[in-house]
């Protein structure tokens, strides 16, 4: 137990100091905007805890982050930028949704064959990425930024253009019941996708700590040709995380589309795939510290919709602090990185 | 059929959508030469645009909107310059904080300041004038508008393309630059303070994306709309990457996502989807990635030793 708690302190250290760091930056922020920054922040947190359903709305929006999250942390664990995320969301999201209303199958089976097709469709989005990252070397930040534009556009075509009801808003139909995740509760859409986010990252701590190919990982992305040299097939291992985080981030947004919405409909996550990413790099790709921050940033989220209703602040407020919180931590890793070294740099 | 897509409107439509990304991509050459990932290009611009608007609205001045742009980027540039070269943290990273940063802080300030959400459109927002070249009609006819009438970056973005070249072939800077780029520790051995020719890159690519973000709001379009830079910055950072951050390459490049853009446009007219369209340019500048950033590759080591030799001779 203690060695548990030890770990937790690591590795929540550094993002809680950011994080305070960050809240005063955004403080000076919210003065300038002529509010006073502690009733926004006791907005914000009544928005997100204040009773049992705003508890349930904030786990409802850390949801989609704690997977997309867990998608990222694979990546850069690996020494991969998969900042397609949001991208591979929507696609995943899409395909869910698509096997939700276009197909008939018993309860149950519906759902799992709907879900594995928003993986499919993940890392088919990431696939032409992964290909030539592996073999041509071609930078994936670039390309998969590039297609996380692509996936909106397409999936509002194929939202508005093909599968529109007619007279509805931009939406496709409503997904089967057979498809849909059950709600764990009457009194919130919070649904057995969170159980889902939880297994997720508890399969990540495991993979990285227990399996071999975890480690294959590791490996390449702290030092690559070490990797290469030690055996390991480096580019194998590249194409098998970009593809898997590729997956997982579909997960994500299959998961978001018969959860939540239970239909597809334009702009459906808008960011939570960035917010994904922005976990991961701020817990340096640890699971366990990128689902806390996860959490962290479904209170944000959640909190943010009070914050709106009730003082003159836009929510993206909250994005301008979490700009704030990933330079502090980037600064954070490196200095760490030097200390190890023994002072060679 | 052709000649209603293809004529002399879509090709000055052509350049008028290509300065803005070619402006950025100018600013992202000189990070890239050197060695500096710089994915806060479009962050830079959408600052920039955010500012110049605001600029304008309160003076009534399209120059002073311009300055306010230029500024409000070079201080973004020297942000990623501190953490990135001095503080020595992963370049993605802090170029992903600061796109954050602009989307998040343009719109809540807007919000703020003008108690508007989505687009700022004002007629306080004075737009750049469209200048038209003397004697342009009379030489050419209706072809002039391939060569006029268009606003002053445009024009600008020609001269600093001869002038970009220059600072890269010609001067002393150019080739530090280089050196610093792709052999560190040969420039340090030089005795090439690397942490200065780094912010003065740094620099010089946040004046660039200032202008690029100036022209798209106050050249380009006349307001401002949220999130307006719409990965312009990303698809420069693509033409950086085929081209080898070679200027005129990267001009052909820009010019042929440009034209694509324009096309695209263009076909609207004639029953495809919007959606489609608008995702045209991303899938264009996409394939161009893929398909020359593997032949480029192996020029990579030869232009190393050229410019090595170069600097050992000095």
């Amino acid at each position: 137990m203690k060695k548990y708690l030890e770990y937790l302190r690591k590795a929540l250290k550094d993002p809680v100091i950011a994080m305070l760091a960050s809240m005063l930056i955004g403080a000076i922020l919210i003065i300038m905007i002529k509010e006073n920054p502690l009733r926004v922040y006791m907005i914000l947190l009544k928005g997100a805890f204040g009773s049992i359903k705003d508890v349930a709305g904030t786990l409802l929006q850390a949801t989609p982050i704690m997977i997309s999250g867990a998608a990222a942390c694979l990546a850069f664990k690996s020494g991969i930028f998969n900042i397609g995320i949001e991208g591979q969301l929507y696609i995943g999201g899409f395909a869910a949704a698509y096997l939700g209303f276009a197909y008939n199958l018993p309860p149950v089976l519906h759902t799992i064959v709907a879900l594995i097709a928003s993986m499919i469709a993940g890392m088919l989005w990431i696939f032409l990425p992964a290909l030539f990252r592996a073999k041509y070397n071609t930078n994936e930040v670039v390309s998969t930024i590039l297609l996380n534009y692509v996936a909106v556009l397409i999936t509002s075509f194929l939202t508005i253009n093909v599968f529109k009801i007619p007279g509805g808003w931009s939406e496709t139909p409503p997904v089967a019941e057979t498809a849909c995740l059950p709600h764990l509760f009457s009194f919130s859409r919070l649904n057995l996708g969170f159980v889902i986010a939880v297994f997720v990252i508890v399969a990540m701590v495991l993979y990285f700590k227990k399996t071999k190919s975890g480690y294959e990982c590791i490996a390449t992305g702290s030092n690559y040709s070490y990797a290469e040299y030690g055996g390991i097939l480096t580019k194998k291992v590249m194409m098998r995380v970009m593809l898997s985080s590729g997956a997982i981030a579909g997960l994500a947004g299959g998961i978001e589309a018969l959860g939540v919405h239970r239909r597809f409909m334009e702009g459906f996550a808008p960011g939570f795939g960035f917010d994904g990413v922005t976990a991961a790099l701020l817990a340096a790709s640890n699971p366990i510290g990128t689902a806390i921050t996860a959490l962290f940033f479904g209170a944000l989220r959640s909190g943010s919709l009070l914050m709106e209703v009730e003082t003159n602040i836009s929510r993206e407020v909250i994005t301008v602090i979490q700009a704030f919180i990933i330079l502090f931590i980037s600064v954070n890793i490196v200095i760490k990185k030097r200390k190890s070294k023994g002072g060679q740099k | 059929m052709i000649f209603e897509i293809i004529n002399i409107a879509l090709i000055s439509a052509a350049i008028r959508t290509t300065t803005p990304i070619f402006l950025a991509g100018i600013g992202g050459t000189f990070t890239s030469k050197s060695g500096i990932f710089n994915v806060s290009l479009e962050g830079q611009m959408l600052i920039s645009a955010f500012c110049a608007v605001v600029g304008t609205y309160f003076t009534g001045s399209s120059i002073i909107g311009v300055l306010c742009g230029i500024v409000s980027a070079i201080i973004l540039s020297l942000l990623f310059a501190l953490f990135v070269v001095s503080l020595r943290a992963n370049p993605i990273v802090v170029g992903l904080a600061i796109n954050i940063f602009a989307s998040g802080a343009t719109i809540s300030i807007m919000k703020a300041v003008f108690a508007t959400r989505g687009s700022l459109i004002s007629s306080n927002i004075v737009g750049l004038p469209a200048i038209e070249i003397p004697f342009a009609w009379e030489i050419l006819g209706e072809y002039s508008e391939i060569i006029s009438g268009y606003t002053p970056f445009v024009y600008l973005s020609f001269i600093f393309l001869v002038i970009v070249m220059i600072i890269f072939y010609k001067t002393k800077l150019g080739l530090y630059i280089s050196v610093v780029g792709e052999k560190e520790d040969a420039a340090i051995a030089q005795g090439i303070n690397t942490v200065k020719i780094k912010y003065i890159s740094s620099i010089l690519c946040g004046f660039f994306c200032g202008i690029a973000g100036a022209h798209l709001s106050l050249g380009y379009m006349t307001m401002f709309t949220e999130n307006m830079s719409s990965g312009r910055g990303f698809m420069s950072l693509a033409a950086i990457a085929f081209s080898n951050a070679h200027p005129l390459k990267l001009f052909l490049g820009c010019l042929v996502f440009g034209f694509s853009d324009t096309l695209a446009m263009r076909l609207q007219g004639f029953g495809i989807p919007s959606y489609l369209i608008l995702a045209a340019p991303y899938i264009v500048t996409l394939l161009f990635l893929f398909l020359i950033t593997y032949k480029n590759r192996p020029r990579i080591i030869k232009e190393t030793l050229e410019t090595m030799q170069k600097a050992l001779a000095r």
